[in-house]
């Protein structure tokens, strides 16, 4: 943390002025720390890929069960289907298929939709970076702007009543906030009539396209499940930011700050907000690379027609290629994410380029 | 010192702004969104739209691939069959006019109604049936959803346009279940269908509108949300009432309840206990509990067996011995069970099959009945050698090892739950410990086929040709190898079942298939490899504001309807006018609030840049 930091020597501070790349060394420095962290990312992509197959190799199911639980089946059908999904091939060629597929660019086929997973993908991505990326957008600057207010003022008024509020969120299970929030909202209580809808992304039977009347519709839909996800993980970056800028305030140069007479307002955004944000960015990326995953909980109680919903449905199966299709795509992209990060932390954090 | 930065001023600035814009747009967007909405809403009504809730989520429109309810509710109703089911579930004229049987039994001479024209304005002729039928014989990928249904035939053809001609190798006394709507095989247009044999396969049949004969015609598909349907004005059976139908699926059957409630959907089913209870004070709502057309049982393991007689699995010997599941039978008071987990919304289990069809309903005798009687399965138990050990746990004679079996039960069903419990309670009143396991449901399904289990909860349906449920109970349905799963339910084998269940299937008088099964269903009974606990009902609803005539039949003593027909219910819904004037003024009620909510914020704001600064102020 910048407060357990020592004082910076006449070098450093030295280095600390240079330019973050151009230079010789520094671009040599940068392709170093790119290659590093590159081979990381791609050793992490070989692990999940194993992982991802054994995890879901050894999950107890019978898919083919499953699949024709109810419906009039002969054995020859049965034996059919267990060829045709291949589950009839050794573990070994099974998982050899698998990566060969997966380098390749092929996902698989979904077992229970019949359809390629990469398509089955690319049809929900959309309403999951919806949801998301609203919620997360939101979150974040409710977090941190409370973060930052209750931070510079401890245990003041703004200070306990959010906290408290945002722990109290937190600690919520999410699938049952939803319930709450859909039994309030959608059926309508007490005195609040019915709002918003209970599920799906758009009222059927409505016309689609980029028409205003559409657009309002969708959001109309994505007001709950967003609403449930902004109350639960709005806390995280609120109290991150709230103890990074308690962190900050025992540092001298806030006193230095203030002696230059400084108003207090300036003193936190100019100062000891840009000080205290990294540890946020670090969630910020973090969340970022996990939003394509989507939320299963909360797309499952609006069903909305997103990742994690899909990922829940192949649970339910388990729809062995869809998992391990939804499973390698969100990993990578956590990686990527992460990788990312490691890169931004670089022009944002003058340590990181000297380390 | 210098203090470092980590952006240039006039960025932070910028981003800042940002982050104030975005915020408060968000806030104030959702607000004007729950403002505004309402009034963009479609009204359910004016539209004639009959709004329900799907059975599950859809997967495909391929009738040859098709295995999730919400899928074959769609085709049943697209696609026509040879018969179709009356309201008491009765076999009836529909593609097929009418038909014959050979003096042997093998021959079925099927007359099919001339003058009907697929969507497309091309005839349905016999050659369309012929061709269905023969492409499931033939096509492997075509027989993976409805394979088993043509099993018995030997040949399928068309001699003309209105005469289709089906020899099987044996009689076969439930032919004319074999193509009926949503549960038997749909027949599909010849012309259309032969162009994707190629690529059957893949073929989702999501092209609208989807070329088909029916009640109603597929036009629409939205993605994992929901299908749109139109009726078609000129089907022979009169055109369904309302002009068009949406199947919603909620992933969430509490969400599917609140949709109900607030008049998104004006139909659903299968509602649980809980729910149908909460949903009695609305006056809006008409609740409908039909009889079960399926059960939960308990099924105790009498010793996993391949075909071949090979023993596997590591259930406990104990259940091997018939008295011990009599008297497990005996211990558990199922009433109870009714009245505590389905507040009376069930039946008690008896007979294997479900009450939905009262031609097959068997009652135990009362000589050899195994009712609730602790008394008698305490006795039972003693008098088998079974004696009570230090703790209460009776000890197996041969083992001697104390009694104690494992229960898997649904860890997704709520009344699993609930009933397990009481289980357990009512066999350690006979000596018998209960192990209960949690288990999903796809653990469970493998869990069976591997033998190593004791007591299962399971549960099955049927429709109204019990063929397929009384299949699972034959020695030809055990396991070929201690690997390979066969569609056995609980490993039970009887030589007199078996030759009962063939004799059954070549019984074309109805009273005398009834006695046969009713055999059956006797053997099943004092094995008690399936324990049936109860038959829930399914528990429906309707918005009598929007739709009125869409459940059918009148209750029976007990307040039950008859089981219930998608393709009935569907067609027989009457729209209604409904009473939507609560949109604008509830827009008008949320304008208000979304104009307070966002004065106190603009307030909020101010006290906070006002406190920001007292400091330099003061």
């Amino acid at each position: 943390m910048f407060s357990t930091a020592a004082p910076l020597s006449p070098q450093e501070l030295v280095a600390l002025e240079s330019p973050p790349t151009g230079g010789g060394s520094g671009g040599r420095d940068f392709l170093s720390y790119l290659a590093r962290k590159l081979a990381a990312a791609v050793v992490s992509f070989g692990g999940l890929l194993v992982v991802g197959f054994v995890i879901f190799s050894l999950m107890p199911s019978d898919p083919v069960a499953a699949l024709t639980r109810g419906h009039v089946t002969s054995a020859k059908q049965m034996a059919f289907l267990i060829k045709q999904l291949g589950l009839n091939q050794p573990v070994w060629e099974r998982f050899g298929h698998f990566v060969t597929n997966t380098l390749t660019g092929n996902l698989g086929y979904s077992w229970q939709f019949q359809t390629p997973v990469s398509t089955l993908i690319a049809q929900r991505l959309w309403p999951t970076l919806l949801l998301m990326g609203s919620s997360t957008i939101v979150s974040v600057f409710l977090g941190m702007w409370l973060g930052i207010r209750s931070g510079w003022r401890p245990g003041s008024l703004l200070d306990r009543t959010s906290t408290g509020a945002a722990i109290t969120l937190w600690s919520v299970p999410t699938f049952w906030l939803g319930i709450i929030l859909l039994v309030v909202f959608s059926t309508g209580l007490g005195p609040i009539p019915s709002l918003f809808p209970a599920g799906g992304m758009s009222t059927p039977g409505t016309a689609g396209g980029l028409t205003p009347a559409h657009v309002l519709d969708i959001a109309r839909h994505l007001v709950l499940p967003c609403l449930t996800l902004v109350l639960v993980i709005f806390a995280q970056y609120q109290m991150i930011m709230r103890s990074s800028m308690i962190d900050e305030q025992g540092n001298a140069y806030l006193l230095t700050a203030k002696a230059k007479g400084l108003r207090d307002d300036d003193v936190r955004r100019k100062h000891v907000v840009p000080n205290a944000l990294l540890p946020s960015v670090t969630l910020i990326f973090l969340q970022v690379g996990g939003m394509i995953s989507g939320a299963i909980t909360v797309e499952t109680v609006y069903s909305w027609p997103g990742l994690g919903y899909l990922t829940y449905q192949a649970l339910q199966i388990p729809d062995l290629p869809l998992l391990e299709g939804t499973f390698i795509v969100f990993s990578a992209s956590v990686i990527i994410f992460n990788l990312l990060a490691d890169l931004v932390y670089r022009y944002l954090d003058p340590r990181v380029r000297r380390a | 010192m210098k203090i470092p930065q980590l952006a240039l001023e006039p960025a932070r600035r910028t981003a800042r702004n940002i982050a104030g814009a975005v915020l408060g747009l968000t806030l104030a967007g959702g607000l004007a969104v729950a403002a505004v909405a309402p009034a963009a809403q479609a009204s359910p009504s004016s539209d004639s739209t009959l709004r329900v809730e799907a059975d599950t989520a859809f997967s495909t429109f391929n009738p040859f691939l098709a295995y999730f309810d919400a899928d074959l509710n769609v085709i049943g109703n697209i696609y026509p069959t040879l018969t179709t089911l009356n309201q008491q579930g009765v076999a009836e004229p529909y593609l097929a006019t009418s038909w014959t049987n050979s003096a042997n039994k093998l021959t079925w001479t099927f007359k099919i109604r001339s003058g009907l024209n697929w969507s497309d304005g091309v005839p349905i002729t016999a050659g369309d049936a012929a061709w269905t039928f023969n492409l499931i014989m033939h096509n492997s990928t075509a027989a993976t959803a409805n394979g088993a249904l043509v099993g018995n035939f030997a040949s399928v053809t068309a001699p003309n346009a209105t005469t289709l001609v089906i020899t099987t190798k044996q009689p076969e006394a439930n032919m004319l279940y074999v193509s009926d709507p949503i549960t038997g095989i749909p027949i599909v247009p010849e012309h259309i269908w032969t162009k994707e044999v190629s690529n059957l396969g893949n073929f989702k049949n999501m092209t609208f509108p989807v070329v088909g004969y029916g009640p109603w015609i597929a036009t629409g598909y939205v993605t994992n949300q929901y299908a749109t349907l139109t009726a078609n004005k000129s089907f022979f059976m009169g055109a369904p009432k309302f002009h068009t139908l949406i199947m919603q699926y909620f992933s969430n059957g509490d969400a599917a309840v609140a949709a109900l409630r607030s008049g998104q959907i004006s139909e659903i089913d299968d509602l649980t206990a809980t729910q149908y209870e909460a949903l009695k004070s609305n006056k809006d709502i008409q609740l409908v509990p039909s009889v079960s057309n399926g059960w939960t049982a308990i099924e105790l393991n009498p010793g996993a067996q391949t075909q071949s007689g090979k023993h596997f699995g590591n259930g406990n010997p104990a259940l091997q011995d018939p008295r011990v599941r009599d008297a497990i039978e005996m211990a558990i008071n199922k009433q109870e069970l009714v009245t505590k987990i389905w507040d009376g919304l069930a039946v008690a289990g008896a007979g294997y099959l479900p009450p939905a069809y009262p031609q097959f309903q068997w009652t135990p005798p009362a000589s050899g009945s195994l009712a609730y009687d602790p008394a008698k399965a305490n006795a039972l138990l003693t008098s088998a050698g079974y004696k009570m050990g230090p703790n209460g746990i009776r000890i197996d004679p041969k083992t001697h090892q104390p009694v104690v079996l494992r229960l898997g039960i649904h860890s997704d069903e709520t009344s699993d739950a609930q009933m397990a419990p009481y289980l357990q309670e009512w066999l350690h009143a006979i000596g018998i410990g209960v192990d209960v396991q949690s288990m999903s449901f796809n653990e469970l399904n493998a869990e069976l086929p591997k033998g190593d289990w004791d007591m299962l909860s399971d549960g099955w349906g049927t429709g109204p040709d019990p063929t397929y449920l009384l299949s699972i109970q034959t020695c030809g349905d055990l396991p070929t190898s201690t690997t390979a799963a066969g569609n056995t339910d609980a490993f039970f084998c009887n030589k007199s079942y078996d030759n009962l269940f063939s004799q059954q299937s070549t019984e074309f008088a109805p009273a005398q298939r009834e006695q046969t099964i009713d055999q059956m269903q006797q053997i099943l009974y004092q094995n008690a490899v399936d324990v049936v606990l109860y038959y829930p009902d399914n528990l429906g609803a309707v918005r009598t504001t929007d739709a009125k005539d869409f459940f059918y039949g009148k209750p029976n003593a007990q307040g039950f309807y008859p089981q219930q027909n998608l393709f009935i219910n569907w067609s027989s819904a009457t729209p209604l006018a409904s009473a939507d004037a609560s949109s604008s003024s509830s827009a008008a009620v949320w304008i208000v609030i979304a104009i307070v909510v966002v004065a106190a914020l603009a307030g909020a704001a101010i006290v906070i840049r006002r406190r920001s600064t007292a400091t330099e102020r003061e």
